[in-house]
């Protein structure tokens, strides 16, 4: 064994022994020090559009955009998605901002993000659900529906849809728009009639606030499941099952223009 | 002293342990950067795109929705929700939080194996550096010299901090110069931050800092180095008391390994925090994630295990001196 190399191997050795200290003693100071740099914080979201390929779909909403009670765990989105694959022979690039238990004040919030805009800003197709949380509650919906209180959260979901719709508006005037209007799951309970009134209503209400915009299409789906409703629902006998899904995302490509 | 040092260096250099350490994180990383590609890849197929600032609010969304499910506990709820606030400050300031290259590829690396992989390479060499003596026969012939003991000890000791500086530039070069191969070389400048603070409310970023990808690498490695030192000088301690190699080996990775497991449930078990084992997530308190039990800081975890450390110094350079040799 060469003695020269022994004696060099050890002194790198020490020289990095020698760094890892000074990394380390840098590491503690670091931890401990105050705030020297301040982190940016007026970054721009970046303008430049990365040229695209393919057709970009970005969806909004609550667990139907999640597709919460599909086996195959698509939901309508999915489906639609592969339908326009195969329709078109382009390369889909879908966002899916969905957020299960997802009410409109939240939504209100999400679509404000700057991220969020700027996926807004890239799409060419946007895909909405939101308001069956307000209405139902997780099934609350059920009991107070015919009270008063039911007026000033309608109101306040009105707002925020309207909100919502300038939000997306403003990034994107371009870009069609379907708002997928709202179901009764509980059509075949006792209370379903007056229910199903009441969400009649607020689709109606819904559908004028979108004809207000230019190409935001108001989809409704209550008739899809009016009949033979728990045929399309999944066992919490609330979100669509994988053949509601189909459904809703049959009428969607039914309104695709290309 | 430093003949002994060069004596003691030769010995372990004739053994070729090095180039089986090295040839052992060579594979690693080999598999490891294989790993990352392919998972790089199928989210990119997943996506549609590479652009980051989707992918990254993409897995916000995920999150958010893993978070709404109410089948997960208490403290995994916690967990989640602090890596998701951390990556919306990421995204809010545009700021990639896994720049693609091979530098971010070392942080990664050095991240998952500061608490199992790079200790057990640094087994390798200290849980013999003793024992093995004994049972070559050769700690006679050692100990006939005329030097004093403890500066025989001490000259293996320090070849054995050598040698764990070495091990820890051996997997810092090879797996910045294996996985540069696929993620490519650049990244040194990007920007990360650091000195997110986890406190009972969530996540505090009033002390958020931006630092360049080299110098938190630098400040990585130099927390690797010191839980290598540690538990190098446990191993080496188990190597002076334990006659056999294999019983002290097996006591380290039994340790070891309960670190690993204990990390995961002893929430409840305040006391705990005083194992070494369980205080070796050094680089974790850089990056802002949750500690594995309340209270854990880097200041805190860093003196239990100076303490040990000092003890198991203690107790080898004792042991060694007063131990009868036959």
């Amino acid at each position: 064994m060469n003695k020269n190399t022994i004696r060099s191997i050890t002194v790198v050795a020490a020289l990095f022994c020698l760094i890892w200290l000074l990394g380390l003693g840098w590491a503690v100071g670091e931890y401990y020090a105050g705030q020297p740099e301040k982190v940016p914080t007026t970054k721009l979201v970046n303008e430049k559009i990365e040229n695209k390929k393919g057709i970009t779909i970005v969806a909004l909403g609550d667990s139907l955009t999640r597709g919460t009670g599909d086996e195959t765990g698509k939901g309508y989105v999915g489906v639609l998605m592969d339908e326009i694959k195969e329709k078109t022979k382009r390369p889909v690039q879908l966002t899916n901002l969905g957020i299960n238990g997802q009410r409109s004040d939240q939504l209100r919030k999400q679509v404000q993000q700057t991220e969020v805009g700027r996926q807004i800003k890239k799409a060419d197709l946007v895909l909405v659900t939101i308001g069956g949380n307000d209405l139902f509650r997780g099934g609350q919906g059920l009991e107070d529906f015919a009270t008063e209180d039911i007026a000033a959260i309608e109101k306040d979901y009105l707002d925020n849809l309207k909100f919502i719709f300038d939000q997306i508006r403003k990034n994107n005037s371009n870009a069609n728009v379907f708002f997928i209007g709202l179901y009764n799951p509980f059509i075949e309970l006792d209370q379903g009639k007056e229910m199903s009134k009441v969400v009649r209503h607020w689709n109606y209400d819904s559908a004028e606030i979108s004809a207000a915009y230019p190409k935001i299409v108001f989809v409704p789906t209550f008739d899809l499941f009016e009949l033979k409703v728990n045929d399309y629902l999944y066992s919490d006998k609330f979100h669509p099952n994988s053949k509601g899904y189909r459904l809703i995302a049959e009428r969607v490509a039914s309104l695709l223009t290309w | 002293m430093n003949r002994l040092i060069q004596n003691e260096m030769m010995k372990l250099i004739a053994k070729k342990r090095l180039v089986v350490i090295a040839l052992i994180i060579g594979v690693l990383v080999i598999l490891f950067t294989y790993a990352q590609y392919k998972q790089v890849e199928t989210q990119r197929e997943k996506l549609g795109t590479s652009d980051w600032r989707t992918t990254l609010q993409q897995q916000i969304v995920d999150t958010t929705n893993r978070l709404s499910s109410s089948r997960i506990s208490d403290e995994w709820k916690k967990q989640l929700q602090i890596s998701l606030q951390q990556q919306q400050y990421y995204l809010d300031h545009d700021i990639n939080p896994s720049e693609p290259g091979a530098p971010t590829f070392i942080r990664i690396f050095l991240e998952s194996s500061i608490d199992l992989f790079i200790p057990l390479m640094v087994m390798v060499i200290a849980s013999d550096l003793v024992s093995s003596e004994h049972s070559l026969g050769s700690i006679k012939l050692l100990l006939t010299r005329p030097v004093k003991r403890w500066k025989v000890l001490l000259s293996k000791y320090i070849t054995l901090c050598l040698a764990i500086s070495l091990i820890i530039a051996i997997a810092g070069v090879l797996s910045y110069l294996i996985s540069g191969v696929v993620f490519g070389y650049k990244g040194w400048g990007a920007p990360i931050l650091t000195g997110f603070n986890v406190t009972d409310t969530g996540l505090n970023t009033s002390e958020v800092k931006l630092l360049s990808q080299w110098k938190f690498l630098l400040m990585d490695f130099g927390l690797v180095w010191f839980v290598a030192i540690v538990v190098g000088t446990l191993s080496f301690m188990l190597s002076v008391l334990i006659r056999s190699t294999a019983a002290g080996m097996g006591v380290m990775l039994a340790a070891l390994i309960s670190g690993a497991i204990l990390n995961n449930m002893v929430s409840s078990w305040e006391s705990a925090k005083y194992f070494f084992m369980v205080n070796l997530r050094l680089t974790d308190y850089m990056k802002g994630t949750a500690p594995p039990i309340e209270g854990m800081n880097l200041s805190f975890s860093m003196m239990v295990l100076i303490i040990w450390w000092i003890a198991a110094l203690v107790v080898s350079f004792i042991a060694f001196t007063k131990k009868d040799v036959y």
